[in-house]
C-alpha cells in the first residue's frame, strides 16, 4: 500500500564489468556523540572479486561490522558518519550515489546476512512475507507470485517442507533454520555481493558447520563474491580465499588464506593464529594476546597495537606504520612486516 | 487461536459476573445500613402507611427480608435482577416512573457517538504526532510535539469545554450559518449545545474536545514504543533489504509498536467515561454520563445500578477487544 512497485534493472548505471566486483578503499567512519568524534573505522581497504570469499577478521570493536554496514549504506546517521574513502561496486563509487540508487543497490546487488536471525527477522510477519517483500518492492511482483518465489528460496537453502513453512513465523523456527531463512532472504534478488556478518556466532557448533557449508556452496554455484565477517579464524580456514585482518578500525593485513595462515606478516595476525586451539598443540596452554582492545575514543599513539605487541620497539609508539607489501598480494601495516613475514620476529 | 479466544471470553464473563456482584452487594449494604430507599417515594419526611410502603417495596424489588439483615449478600434479588436484565427489563425510575429501557435507548447511542468521535480524534492525533516525534527524536519537532500535547492535556477538559461554549461556539455558529445556512452540517456543527434533530452533527465538537483527554499520554506511548522498534535489528534488516522509509515505518515499525498503544487506548477508553460525565453535562447531551450523574444526585438506585452495569460491561468488552487485538497483532501470542 505504501511502496511504489518499481522494476529495477539488474545492472547498476555506469557499471564496468571489467572492474573488480567490490573495492573498499581507505573507508573512514566516525561516531559523533555529544560533540565528540570517535573513529570507528579509520582505514578499511579490501578488494573482492567475483566467485571469491573474503574473510574480514577482527576482535569485537575492531570496526568490521561498521565497515559492512557502511558498505551496505545502512549506518544510522546520527550517530555514525562516513568521513572518507570509496566503496566501488564494479567501478561505481556507491558513496557518491543518491539515496534512491543506494536503496536499489541494497538487495539487488549487495545483500547481508546478520548475526542473530531471531532479532534480525520481524517477529510479527511470516517468513514468506518477509522474503516475498523483496520481490514485491523491487520487482513489483504480486502477492501470490512472491510467495511462490519465497517457497523456492526456502527450498534452496534446505528448509524441509518449505510449502508449509512459508507461512510460519520466525519464532517457530530453530536457530539454524532461522539463519537459513535470513540467507534465503539475502539471496532473493540474486545479488553479486553477499556479506555475512558473523552468520554462525549465535548457533551451536554442528549447525555452524552446516551454515558455513551452505553459504559456500551457494556462493560457488552463483559465482558470487562473499564477505565473511568473523572473529573466529578457525571458521574461515576452509571456506575463505582471502583474509583481511582488522584491528582498531584499520585493516592491518591482507593476504591469501594460505599465506595468512602459514606466514602472517603482522604481529597481531600471528598472535591471533596462536590463540586458535589445534590438534598438534594439544595439551599445551593456548597463548593469549595480553591486554584489551584499545578504546576507539583514546587510541594509543603510533601503531595502535604497540602496547600489546611482542615485537614492538620505541618507534612503534611514535610512528603509525603504512600498509606495505611483503609479497605479491600480501600487505601488512607494520614497521617490521618483512621480519614478521620471514618469522624473524 | 480458537482456544485463546474462548479462554479470554470466559475470563471476561467471569470478570463481569464478579463486578456485577460487587455492585449489587455494595447496593445491598447501603440499603441495609442507610435505610430503605422506598421511603423516598413518599417524599422522605413522613412515615408512610406500612401497607403502602410494602407495596412500593414490592414494586422496586426491596421486599426481600435480606435487606433488613446487614451483611447479607442478598443472592435471591441478585439473581432476580440478572434475570430481569437478561429479559430486557431494567425497571422504572423512582421519579416519574419512567421506563429505564426506553431511557437507555436515548442515552446509549448518544454516548456511543461521543466516544466514537473522541476515540478517533485521540487515536489519529496520537498516532500521527507520536510517529512524527519518533522519527525526529531529539529535534525541534519532537520537543514541540511533547510541549503542545502536555499543554493541551494539562488544561482540564471542562475548561476547554466552557471556553468553547462561551467564547467560540456562538461566533463560529453565526459565521457558519451566514455562509452555509442553518440547516447545513456547518450550520449545526459549532452549536454550543446538543440538538436532538442533529444527533450526529452536534456531538462532533464535544467528541473532539473529549478526545484531547490523555492525548499527551498516548502520544508519548506511541513515540516511546516506536523508538524502541526503530532501533531494532529487524528494522536494520528492512533497510538492508532496500525498502523505502515509508514502507519501513508502516510495515516494520508501526505494527510492531501497536501492542502498548492498543493497551493505552483501552485504558484511556475506560478513563473517557469520567470525561463523558463532564462533557455531556456542559454540552447538554443526554447520554450515559449525564444519566449516571443525575441518578446519583437523585438517589435513583435502580438507575445507578443500570448505569454502572453498562459501564462495567463496556470496560470488560473493551479489555476483551484489546486482548483479541493482541492476538491479531502478534503471532507469538496467538500460538502461545
Amino acid at each position: 500500500m505504501v511502496s511504489t512497485p518499481q522494476v529495477v534493472g539488474d545492472t547498476l548505471p555506469g557499471a564496468d564489468l571489467n572492474a573488480p566486483l567490490l573495492e573498499v578503499e581507505d573507508l573512514k567512519v566516525e561516531f559523533r556523540v555529544r560533540g565528540k568524534r570517535v573513529p570507528a573505522v579509520r582505514s578499511a581497504s579490501f578488494t573482492l572479486e567475483r566467485g571469491r570469499t573474503l574473510a574480514v577478521v577482527g576482535e569485537s570493536g575492531s570496526g568490521k561490522s561498521v565497515t559492512s554496514q557502511a558498505v551496505m549504506g545502512i549506518l544510522d546517521s546520527p550517530p555514525a558518519y562516513i568521513t572518507g574513502g570509496e566503496v566501488r561496486l564494479q567501478g561505481v563509487d556507491l558513496l557518491k550515489q543518491n539515496e534512491e540508487t543506494r536503496r536499489t543497490v541494497r538487495g539487488n546487488h549487495i545483500a547481508i546476512v546478520f548475526q542473530d536471525a531471531l532479532s534480525a527477522l520481524n517477529p510479527l510477519w511470516s517468513v514468506g512475507f518477509q522474503i516475498g517483500e523483496l520481490f514485491r518492492v523491487h520487482r513489483g511482483t504480486g502477492r501470490a507470485e512472491a510467495k511462490k518465489r519465497a517457497i523456492e528460496l526456502l527450498d534452496l537453502v534446505g528448509i524441509p517442507d518449505a510449502k508449509n513453512r512459508v507461512g510460519h513465523y520466525p519464532h517457530q523456527f530453530s536457530g539454524g533454520m532461522r539463519q537459513r531463512v535470513m540467507i534465503a532472504m539475502a539471496l532473493a534478488l540474486d545479488p553479486e555481493v553477499l556479506i555475512a556478518d558473523e552468520p554462525t556466532t549465535a548457533l551451536d557448533v554442528t549447525v555452524q558447520a552446516q551454515i558455513m557449508r551452505l553459504l559456500k556452496s551457494i556462493q560457488e554455484e552463483r559465482h558470487m563474491g562473499l564477505i565473511l565477517i568473523t572473529h573466529d579464524l578457525g571458521v574461515v580456514a576452509d571456506v575463505a580465499d582471502d583474509v583481511a585482518v582488522m584491528y582498531a578500525g584499520e585493516v592491518v593485513e591482507r593476504a591469501g588464506i594460505r599465506d595468512a595462515f602459514k606466514r602472517p606478516a603482522h604481529p597481531y595476525s600471528k598472535a591471533l593464529l596462536r590463540a586458535i586451539p589445534r590438534v598438534d598443540t594439544l595439551g599445551q596452554e593456548l597463548e593469549v594476546i595480553a591486554g584489551l582492545p584499545p578504546n576507539p575514543a583514546s587510541l594509543p599513539t603510533g601503531c595502535p597495537f604497540h602496547p600489546r605487541c611482542k615485537a614492538a620497539e620505541d618507534r612503534c609508539a611514535e610512528e603509525a606504520p603504512p600498509l606495505a607489501a611483503v609479497a605479491e598480494g600480501h600487505t601488512s601495516r607494520c614497521h617490521f612486516a618483512m621480519e614478521v613475514y620471514r618469522d624473524e620476529r | 487461536m480458537g482456544r485463546y479466544v474462548i479462554r479470554r471470553l470466559l475470563q471476561a464473563l467471569l470478570t463481569l459476573g464478579i463486578v456485577l456482584f460487587i455492585l449489587h452487594y455494595l447496593m445491598a449494604l447501603s440499603v441495609q445500613i442507610r435505610g430503605n430507599p422506598a421511603i423516598l417515594f413518599f417524599g422522605g419526611e413522613r412515615t408512610p402507611d406500612p401497607a403502602m410502603l410494602a407495596q412500593v417495596e414490592r414494586l422496586y424489588g426491596l421486599d426481600n427480608g435480606c435487606y433488613d439483615r446487614p451483611g447479607d449478600p442478598c443472592l435471591v434479588p441478585f439473581v432476580e435482577r440478572l434475570q430481569n436484565y437478561a429479559a430486557g427489563d431494567f425497571g422504572t425510575t423512582l421519579n416519574g416512573n419512567r421506563d429505564v429501557a426506553a431511557l437507555l435507548g436515548i442515552y446509549i447511542p448518544n454516548t456511543l457517538r461521543l466516544f466514537l468521535f473522541s476515540t478517533v480524534t485521540l487515536v489519529v492525533l496520537a498516532m500521527v504526532l507520536g510517529t512524527w516525534a519518533a522519527r525526529h527524536r531529539g529535534r525541534l519537532v519532537d520537543h514541540s510535539v511533547r510541549g503542545t500535547t502536555i499543554l493541551i492535556d494539562s488544561v482540564p477538559v471542562f475548561l476547554i469545554l466552557l471556553a468553547y461554549v462561551y467564547m467560540m461556539a456562538v461566533p463560529l455558529t453565526r459565521w457558519a450559518r451566514g455562509i452555509w445556512g442553518t440547516e447545513s452540517f456547518m450550520g449545526q456543527v459549532f452549536r454550543p449545545s446538543y440538538n436532538p434533530d442533529y444527533p450526529w452533527t452536534t456531538i462532533v465538537i464535544p467528541g473532539i474536545i473529549l478526545g484531547t483527554v490523555g492525548l499527551a499520554t498516548l502520544t508519548r506511548l506511541v513515540r516511546a514504543s516506536q523508538l524502541e522498534n526503530i532501533g531494532a535489528d529487524f528494522v536494520r534488516t528492512a533497510k538492508a533489504k532496500g525498502l523505502g522509509q515509508m514502507r519501513i515505518t508502516v510495515v516494520h515499525v508501526v505494527r510492531n509498536s501497536m501492542i502498548p498503544i492498543v493497551t493505552g487506548i483501552g485504558y484511556l477508553f475506560a478513563f473517557m467515561l469520567s470525561g463523558a460525565v463532564l462533557t455531556e453535562g456542559v454540552m447538554g447531551i443526554p447520554g450515559m454520563g449525564y444519566m449516571i450523574f443525575n441518578a446519583v444526585q437523585r438517589q435513583e438506585i435502580n438507575l445507578v445500578i443500570v448505569g454502572l452495569t453498562i459501564s462495567a460491561i463496556v470496560v470488560v468488552v473493551v479489555s476483551l477487544v484489546v486482548d483479541l487485538l493482541y492476538a491479531a497483532l502478534d503471532p507469538r501470542i496467538r500460538y502461545e
